[in-house]
């Protein structure tokens, strides 16, 4: 079977937390990244996704979270179950999403290792493309979106639609 | 299409974002006149030509900001976040 050149993975238990903490403070320092980047560190990816926002997703989300100092204006949120995840793998992965959004998914605007937050089919997502920080799924072309769980149905609808032109694998 | 050079995220599509209108400097409630209160609450300059105006990146790094817009030509510059150096004001240009 030849493989499929897009993939949708539904990532529903993956742990995540969700890091808020002004400039200055213990938390920020201690999570660091540029805005817009991610890392994987351990079991870890973190992801700064807003100027004072950052995800912790993986197995180590909840210990790393549970570590930090949150002195001052920092906060931290269990979203595991509030959160939707799902990872678009593929070689048209790209033009997948680029069908239900604006972003620029070329290697200039959004490398491997971007974190930004776009709509996607009118629902507020945070992407991360992670080709090679995560799983073993490397040299792939490979997108991890979040969003809010309240929209999967009609969300996941939307991609798998606008996947169907591609040879889809779920 | 619009792009709108987000202070964070830089050049964004409009629909991304949400325009919050014009830029007003908030009077001060309890020593304003009603006039000037309503003023505030409901006139707007709507000028043909350069316009300080508020929006939100309500997709991407969800700040607030101020930019500059043509009200004519659509050209926007000089987009600053709330509380940056020098600040805009209203009938303010570059």
């Amino acid at each position: 079977m030849a493989e499929s050149s897009v993939s949708i993975t539904h990532l529903d238990s993956m742990p995540k937390a969700s890091v808020r903490a002004a400039d200055g403070t213990a938390a920020s320092s201690t999570l660091g990244l540029a805005f817009g980047s991610a890392e994987q560190r351990g079991d870890t990816l973190v992801v700064r996704v807003r100027p004072d926002e950052w995800y912790l997703l993986g197995d180590g989300a909840a210990a790393m979270a549970g570590g930090l100092d949150l002195s001052g204006f920092a906060s931290t949120v269990n979203v595991t179950h509030s959160r939707h995840a799902v990872r678009v793998t593929g070689e048209h992965a790209a033009d997948t999403l680029a069908k239900l959004c604006t972003a620029d998914f070329g290697d200039a605007m959004t490398p491997n290792g971007a974190a930004w937050g776009n709509s996607i089919a009118g629902v507020t997502c945070d992407i991360v493309r992670d080709d090679i920080v995560s799983d073993d799924r490397t040299g792939t072309r490979s997108y991890l979106l979040l969003f809010d769980g309240s929209f999967a149905a009609y969300f996941l609808g939307a991609l798998e639609d606008a996947a169907s032109e591609f040879s889809l694998h779920t | 299409m619009l792009l709108v050079p987000c202070p964070n995220c830089g050049p964004r599509n409009a629909g991304d974002l949400s325009y919050n209108g014009e830029s007003h400097a908030r009077p001060d409630p309890k020593t304003c006149t009603p006039e000037e209160w309503r003023t505030y609450l409901y006139l707007r300059d709507n000028p043909s030509g350069w316009l300080v105006e508020n929006w939100y990146c309500s997709s991407g790094c969800r700040k607030h900001f101020k930019i500059e817009r043509h009200t004519l030509t659509g050209e926007l510059r000089s987009a600053i976040l709330p509380g940056s150096k020098p600040g805009l004001t209203k009938g303010e240009t570059k």
